[in-house]
C-alpha cells in the first residue's frame, strides 16, 4: 500500500489531480466561514462583537496542533520506513504549523487585550503554544543546518518526535492547570457548550483551514520535489 | 538470545520508569498547582505584608464602588473574600459574578492591585440565548458553568458551586 | 557495569584535564547572576522577588555551556564508533556521559546557588528548597540537553542551533524549579512541584538516552 505511494512520479500525478479541488474547497469554505462569523453569526451575550477573532483564532490554534502532529507522524514514518515522501511531507508541514502557530499567538493576544485585559499572560496554554513554536522554528533550523540533506533530515525528524511531547501539555493545560484561557467549548464531554449559531461558521473555517493545509502541503512536496530534479540535473551538468 | 534478553530488561526498565512519571505528574495534579491563590489560601495562609501575590476568584455580587478610575470590589471564592482596588482601565469581561485573577501586594488585608485580568468561560452564546435561557428557568443549569470561571479559580469555588 | 563506571571515570578524568570545564561554568554562572543587579538594579525587594528566576535561568544557560562537546570530541576522533560498535548498549553510553556531564556542572551549578541567593537577596526560606529543585530539575537538564548535543553532531553552527533546540525544551524544568521555591518563599505547599519535577526526570531517564542514541547512530552512519 504504502509502496503505491512512495514513487514520486505517481505522487506528481495524483497531487497534481488534487490540487485544484483542494485549493477550491478551501477557499469556498473558508470564504463562507469567513462571511457566516463576520456577518451572519450573533455577537457573544458576554463578549459582545470581539468574540468574532474567535472564527480565526480558534481554527488556526488546531491547525497548530494538526500540523505538528502530522509533522511526527510524517517523521515516524520516515524514519522507520525510509520512505523518501514522508521525509517531504514533514518537511513541507513545519512552516506552514510555524505560520498557523503564529497566527494563532496574534490573533489570541488581539482577543486577550479587550477581553482579559493582557495582550500577553503567561498561563500554561500561551506558554506551552510559544514553546510548540520554538519546536517548529528548531526542526526548521536543524533541517537546514547540514551540508548533506539526509541526514538533516533524519536528525530533525527525531528532534520532531521528542518535541510530541509538547502537543498533549497544549490540549489539557487547560485542564490541568488553573488558567486564565478558557477551557475547551467544542470537542468536550457533554457535548459542545457553543450556540449552533456560532458553531457553524467555526467548522466551516476549521474544515476549510483543514484543505488550505493539505494545499499548501501538497504545493509545497510538488516543489521540493521539483527542486530536488533541478538539483540532479545540474550536478549531472557538473560531472557531465 | 542473551542480547535479546538484555533488551527485554531494558524495556521493562524503561516501561517501570515511565510508570512511574505518570504517577508522580498525576498525583502533583491532585496537589492543585495554581497559576493564582484563592482567598481561602490567602486567609488561612495569613500572606505577610508587603508580599506580592496573584488572587483569583469572582468578583462578589454588590461589592464593585467606582471613584472615577479608582475601583473596589472584592473577590470571593463562596468560602472567604478578600477587598481589592484597582487603579486602572478594567477589561470588558469585568462584571459582577465573573472570574477574575489580580495581581499586587496585600496590605492591611487589601489587596492593592495593578492588574486585573478577567477570566472567560467555555460558554459562547447569543444574547437572546441567554435571556431566553433565563427566562425559562434553564439558566440555573447552565449558571453553574457560566458563573463560575472554569475548573479555575481555587477549588473553594469549585466545591462550593456544585 | 563496569563498562559504565570506566565511561564515567574517563569522562571526567578528561573533563579534569581539558582544563577546568567545571570552574568555568561555575564562573559563567556567577557572574550572569552578578549582571541582573547591575542591571535591573540594586533595590534589595525587587532582586529578592526575581532572585529564583534568575538563578534558574542562568544555571539553565550555564549547564548548556559544556553541552556542546558532550559527544563532539568523541566523535571527531572516532571514539564514538568504537563505543558504538562494541556489544554493549548505545544508550548505557549516553547515560554514562550524561552522569558524568552532570557532576562536572550540575553539581558545581548547585554548591554555588546558595551563595547567589545571598547576594540577591533571597529569603533564607528558599535556600534548602533552591538547591534541592537544583539537585532534581540539572539532572534533567543533562538529560535533555544530551539529546540536542546528538542532534547537532556534524552540523554547521553548532552551538547556537544547540540552544535553539535544547531551551524551549527547557522551559517546563525551569517553570516548576522557579514555582517550587516561590512557594516555598511565600508560604504554599511545594510538594506538587517536587512530584512533576521527579516525573519529569524519570521520563526523561529511558526516553532522553533512547532518543539520543538514535541521533547518535543516524550522525554515525
Amino acid at each position: 500500500m504504502l509502496h503505491r505511494f512512495a514513487n514520486p512520479a505517481r505522487f506528481m500525478r495524483l497531487s497534481g489531480v488534487l490540487l485544484p479541488w483542494m485549493a477550491g474547497a478551501a477557499i469556498i469554505l473558508v470564504a463562507a466561514g469567513l462571511y457566516m462569523g463576520l456577518f451572519v453569526a450573533p455577537a457573544d451575550f458576554q463578549q459582545g462583537e470581539s468574540v468574532r477573532i474567535m472564527y480565526v483564532h480558534v481554527p488556526n490554534a488546531w491547525m497548530a496542533l494538526f500540523s505538528y502532529t502530522a509533522m511526527a507522524v510524517a517523521s515516524a514514518v520516515a524514519l522507520i520506513w525510509k520512505h523518501p515522501l514522508a521525509d517531504l511531507a514533514a518537511k513541507s508541514s513545519a512552516p506552514i504549523g510555524a505560520c498557523f502557530t503564529f497566527l494563532a499567538l496574534l490573533t489570541g493576544s488581539l482577543w486577550g487585550k479587550p477581553m482579559w485585559g493582557a495582550f500577553w499572560v503567561w498561563d500554561a496554554r500561551l506558554t506551552s503554544m510559544l514553546v510548540l513554536f520554538f519546536l517548529y522554528l528548531g526542526y526548521l533550523a536543524l533541517y537546514n543546518a547540514f551540508d548533506d540533506p539526509t541526514r538533516g533530515a533524519r536528525a530533525a525528524a527525531i528532534l520532531a518526535l521528542v518535541g510530541f511531547v509538547n502537543v498533549p501539555i497544549i490540549k489539557f493545560s487547560v485542564d490541568w492547570w488553573n488558567t486564565l484561557h478558557q477551557p475547551a467549548s467544542v470537542i468536550k464531554m457533554g457535548g459542545p457548550s457553543i450556540d449552533s449559531t456560532m458553531l457553524w461558521p467555526l467548522l466551516l473555517m476549521a474544515i476549510g483551514f483543514n484543505f488550505l493545509y493539505f494545499w499548501v502541503l501538497l504545493l509545497r512536496m510538488r516543489g521540493e520535489i521539483h527542486a530536488n530534479k533541478i538539483r540532479m540535473i545540474r550536478l549531472r551538468q557538473v560531472h557531465g | 538470545m542473551k542480547r535479546k534478553h538484555k533488551r527485554l530488561v531494558f524495556v521493562i526498565i524503561a516501561l517501570v520508569l515511565l510508570g512511574g512519571a505518570v504517577g508522580l505528574v498525576m498525583s502533583a495534579f491532585e496537589e492543585n498547582i495554581v497559576f493564582f491563590h484563592s482567598p481561602t489560601d490567602v486567609v488561612e495562609k495569613k500572606i505577610k505584608i508587603g508580599k506580592r501575590l496573584r488572587l483569583g476568584g469572582l468578583v462578589e455580587e454588590g461589592s464593585v464602588e467606582r471613584k472615577g478610575t479608582r475601583v473596589m470590589f472584592r473577590v470571593t471564592d463562596l468560602v472567604n473574600s478578600i477587598p481589592v482596588v484597582y487603579i486602572g482601565i478594567l477589561p470588558d469581561l469585568f462584571r459582577e459574578g465573573q472570574g477574575v485573577v489580580t495581581e499586587g501586594l496585600i496590605k492591611d488585608g487589601v489587596l492593592e492591585a495593578d492588574e486585573v485580568l478577567a477570566k472567560h468561560d467555555e460558554n459562547y452564546m447569543p444574547p437572546e440565548v441567554a435571556d431566553a435561557l433565563k427566562k425559562s428557568g434553564k439558566w440555573d443549569e447552565m449558571s453553574g458553568a457560566v458563573k463560575r470561571p472554569g475548573p479555575g479559580s481555587g477549588s473553594g469555588a469549585k466545591e462550593e458551586a456544585k | 557495569m563496569g563498562r559504565f563506571w570506566h565511561i564515567i571515570r574517563r569522562d571526567l578524568q578528561m573533563a579534569m584535564k581539558q582544563g577546568m570545564d567545571s570552574f568555568m561554568v561555575v564562573m559563567f554562572f556567577v557572574i550572569a547572576v552578578v549582571l541582573f543587579p547591575l542591571g535591573a538594579g540594586p533595590e534589595a525587594n525587587m532582586l529578592a522577588r526575581i532572585s529564583a528566576g534568575v538563578i534558574w535561568v542562568a544555571a539553565l544557560l550555564a549547564s548548556m555551556l559544556s553541552l556542546e562537546r558532550l559527544f563532539q570530541t568523541d566523535y571527531e576522533d572516532g571514539s564514538l564508533e568504537l563505543l558504538s560498535l562494541a556489544p554493549y548498549p548505545l544508550e548505557a553510553v549516553v547515560l554514562a556521559k550524561v552522569c558524568a556531564h552532570w557532576l562536572t556542572t550540575g553539581l558545581p551549578l548547585i554548591a554555588a546557588a546558595p551563595l547567589l541567593a545571598v547576594l540577591l537577596n533571597m529569603q533564607t526560606e528558599g535556600f534548602v528548597i533552591l538547591a534541592a529543585a537544583l539537585a532534581l530539575g540539572t539532572l534533567s537538564l543533562s538529560l535533555i540537553g544530551a539529546v540536542g548535543a546528538a542532534l547537532i553532531l556534524g552540523s554547521r553552527r553548532g552551538g547556537v542551533l544547540l540552544s535553539l533546540l535544547i531551551l524551549p525544551l527547557y522551559i517546563p524544568v525551569l517553570i516548576f524549579g522557579v514555582s517550587a521555591v516561590d512557594a516555598a518563599i511565600g508560604g504554599f505547599p511545594m510538594k506538587a512541584q517536587f512530584l512533576i519535577l521527579g516525573g519529569f526526570f524519570l521520563a526523561a531517564l529511558p526516553l532522553c538516552p533512547w532518543a539520543s542514541a538514535a541521533a547518535l547512530r543516524q550522525a554515525l552512519e
